[in-house]
């Protein structure tokens, strides 16, 4: 085949793109990842050329779909075990959140009628095809889905191609020096429904706490929900280790898929995964970037387990990321997690409106909690020590005016509702005046005035320093100056610039 | 000749529209000079429509009742002037934009520094200057937008000529008129954002 790819073999992620890539280690490491295969960046760049899809591509995309077919059982639209697909940007190099993605694919009224007698759950299969169907329009900027699962593929693969050059997209590029002429991948996969029954669950993990460093898995889970429902941060995800009390097995299944990938990056691993029916599966995997301390203890971490040597470990730090120590709330009981937006820990008072958070603001630190934030806002929010809202993102009003003002803030908490001087959350009732504690790096949210801790990892801090010295002893031909005199990060620095002199970036990271 | 807002309605909705703020601010924002918006200001307090918060984050903010006041006179003057289709075409050219005003804000506030997001601590000239280019880029862009509102309600004039003030200023080197001022674009595009849905009555979601 000339356009498609299949999720195996040795094909880079300039052809295949990052995400398909990452399901070909997976695969490749022994771990369940749902069949499918990707229609490759060259039918991309075809696409954007000709504004249509290229010649061939057509038949190769009904041989691909005959062998997922046949892999699975299943027929694309059938009425019997219809085959059922995701449709997934995915260029060689990251854009988060800027392409189409269609789920569901191949849920026509008849493939419906098909899952609902499979499963037996008509409305499973009923929601099913009604987030497809909303979905789909999503991506084709309005365009009703046909009732043809082929002809469903067909323009889904279209609308994924065609949103590498939505305006969101080349900003995000022109920011970020990628290319524009790269041109996305597009990953078709059987489903995996994170919201077929009780035993179903979707979420996000990394091998370890991403604030800390600690070799501990970290993420969050939905139950009975769809992977889409867990970025969004349109429900209240639980903390990670709930899966392993709830499926245990599929929680095992996990946290050796993470360790097996952090022997092969030999780096921290992240992944997406849904569970379905119990068993989990694999739908993303890239090392997992870590920052500030965390960025320390795993570097160091990695030398002790022998995973990497220490002139490679002073390079996977960013002399920037040496800094100051992140404070987090030490609490065991949160109240809600939300997406942290403006990063600090803030304690104060309860303040569902701007007025009360001006008014209460003279007798000590208010939180001001709102629904979402608009101008009428702004007296409150300069008042208070932070804030929390329930709906919003990173680039929502709310987190860009909490970050010019250097506030806290947790955004997008999914079950915050603001009434009449209370508020509703994690099934309380706060009335205004109430402490809680915020956390605007990882998004928490606890009842009271919680203790912080300091996350620094200065040991491991020292030590890495002291390697960048020894480097810089032993190998600089001209030193730049005693160690104790030069700032931490400089000292970092000059180690990084002699380690890349001699190895002619043979360690810079791809 | 676009329809033309008498003064006590321009300054009881730029206040509206602000949320709070002081004399100068609001004579700014409306294009008054300060003494005509602070006998308005007294007038509508005498009304029961607006009021003076004191202390550090005080300021001039309309009652309740100012607030339903507002609701009902720029709904009358909406109607009045016949062009509520042509606010709805802009407000929906407004809402293509937004996204893409808010990405730009929060690219100016934070970065991808190797692979993790972290302040922008504003030391790499080329980004901001890219950043920057970005914005106006995307302002000749609500060219058409604010063209609309203008034909629409002259009030809506206003906007395009705080939203070029507050470039121009981050163009010459005052870089918190991006989004960290309280007369920063994002701030004027914020109180837009809010003019336009109190203007069409249409509640935040």
């Amino acid at each position: 085949m000339r356009w498609i790819h299949p999720l195996s073999g040795e094909a880079p992620p300039e052809l295949i793109g990052g995400k398909a890539h990452g399901l070909i280690v997976l695969r490749r490491l022994g771990l369940s990842v749902p069949p499918g295969f990707v229609v490759g960046t060259a039918a991309g760049r075809a696409f954007h050329r000709y504004g249509r899809l290229p010649d061939g591509l057509g038949d190769e995309l009904a041989a691909a779909v005959a062998e997922l077919e046949t892999a699975t059982g299943r027929r694309l639209g059938g009425p019997e075990r219809p085959l059922v697909v995701s449709v997934r940007s995915g260029a060689a190099v990251p854009m988060p959140g800027m392409m189409a993605t269609i789920l569901n694919l191949g849920l026509t009224a008849a493939a419906t009628d098909g899952l609902a007698r499979e499963t037996g759950d008509r409305a499973f299969a009923d929601d099913a095809r009604r987030r497809f169907l909303a979905g789909f329009e999503e991506a084709t900027a309005g365009q009703g889905a046909p009732d043809d699962a082929y002809r469903q593929l067909e323009l889904a693969v279209a609308a994924v191609f065609a949103s590498w050059d939505a305006p969101r997209a080349r900003r995000y590029r022109e920011l970020h020096d990628i290319p524009h002429d790269l041109g996305t991948a597009v990953v078709v996969q059987a489903m995996v429904f994170g919201n077929r029954d009780e035993h179903s669950a979707a979420g996000v993990a990394f091998s370890r706490d991403p604030t800390t460093g600690e070799p501990v898995p970290f993420g969050e889970v939905l139950f009975g929900h769809q992977g889409d429902d867990v970025v969004s941060g349109r429900s209240l995800t639980r903390p990670l280790r709930d899966l392993s009390g709830r499926e245990p097995a599929a929680g095992a299944v996990l946290v050796e898929a993470l360790n097996r990938l952090e022997r092969h990056y030999r780096d921290a691993s992240y992944v997406e995964f849904t569970v379905e029916c119990g068993r989990l599966w694999l739908l993303q995997a890239r090392p997992g970037r870590f920052a500030g301390p965390a960025a320390v203890r795993v570097a160091t971490d990695l030398v002790d387990e022998g995973l990497i040597g220490r002139d490679e470990a002073l390079l996977r730090v960013s002399p920037r990321h040496l800094g100051a120590a992140v404070r987090r709330i030490d609490a065991a009981d949160l109240l809600a997690r939300g997406t942290g937006a403006s990063p600090g820990v803030a304690s104060g008072r309860v303040a569902t409106s701007s007025e009360a958070a001006v008014r209460m603001a003279a007798h000590g630190p208010v939180i001001l909690v709102r629904p979402e934030t608009s101008p009428l806002d702004l007296p409150g929010l300069a008042a208070a020590v932070g804030v929390l809202t329930a709906r919003g993102g990173p680039a929502s009003h709310a987190a860009i005016v909490a970050r010019s003002m250097g506030r806290p803030a947790v955004v997008g908490v999914a079950d915050l509702t603001v009434d009449n001087g209370r508020m509703y959350l994690g099934g309380r009732s706060i009335e205004d005046g109430t402490v809680i504690t915020i956390d605007g790096t990882g998004g928490e949210v606890a009842l009271g005035a919680v203790a912080t801790v300091s996350v620094a990892n200065d040991e491991r801090r020292e030590r890495l320093l002291a390697w960048a010295d020894e480097v810089v002893d032993e190998l600089a031909d001209e030193l730049a100056g005693p160690g104790e005199q030069r700032s931490d990060p400089d000292r970092l620095r000059a180690a990084q610039d002699v380690l890349r002199n001699a190895s002619g970036d043979r360690f810079e990271r791809p | 000749m676009s329809h033309s807002t008498p003064p006590e309605l321009l300054v009881l909705h730029t206040l509206r529209c602000m949320g709070a703020a002081s004399l100068p601010r609001v004579a700014a924002a409306a294009g008054l000079t300060p003494s005509d918006v602070e006998s308005e200001l007294i007038d509508l307090a005498v009304a029961g429509l607006t009021t003076t918060v004191p202390g550090e984050f005080g300021g001039w903010r309309l009652t309740d009742a100012g607030r339903v006041a507002d609701a009902e006179r720029i709904a009358d003057e909406l109607a009045a002037a016949g062009t509520r289709a042509t606010v709805e075409r802009a407000f929906e050219g407004f809402l293509v934009l937004n996204p893409e005003l808010l990405d730009l804000c929060t690219a100016w506030q934070l970065r991808s520094v190797d692979g993790v997001v972290t302040a922008n601590d504003h030391r790499d000239a080329a980004y901001d200057a890219k950043v920057l280019a970005l914005f106006e880029d995307m302002d000749r862009r609500l060219d058409h937008v604010c063209a609309d509102l203008s034909a629409a309600m002259r009030r809506f004039h206003r906007y395009r000529v705080r939203l070029a003030d507050a470039l121009q200023r981050a163009r010459a080197g005052e870089r918190e008129y991006l989004c960290d001022d309280l007369d920063s674009y994002h701030s004027v595009w914020f109180q837009l954002h809010e003019d336009l849905l109190a203007t069409l009555g249409i509640p935040r979601r």
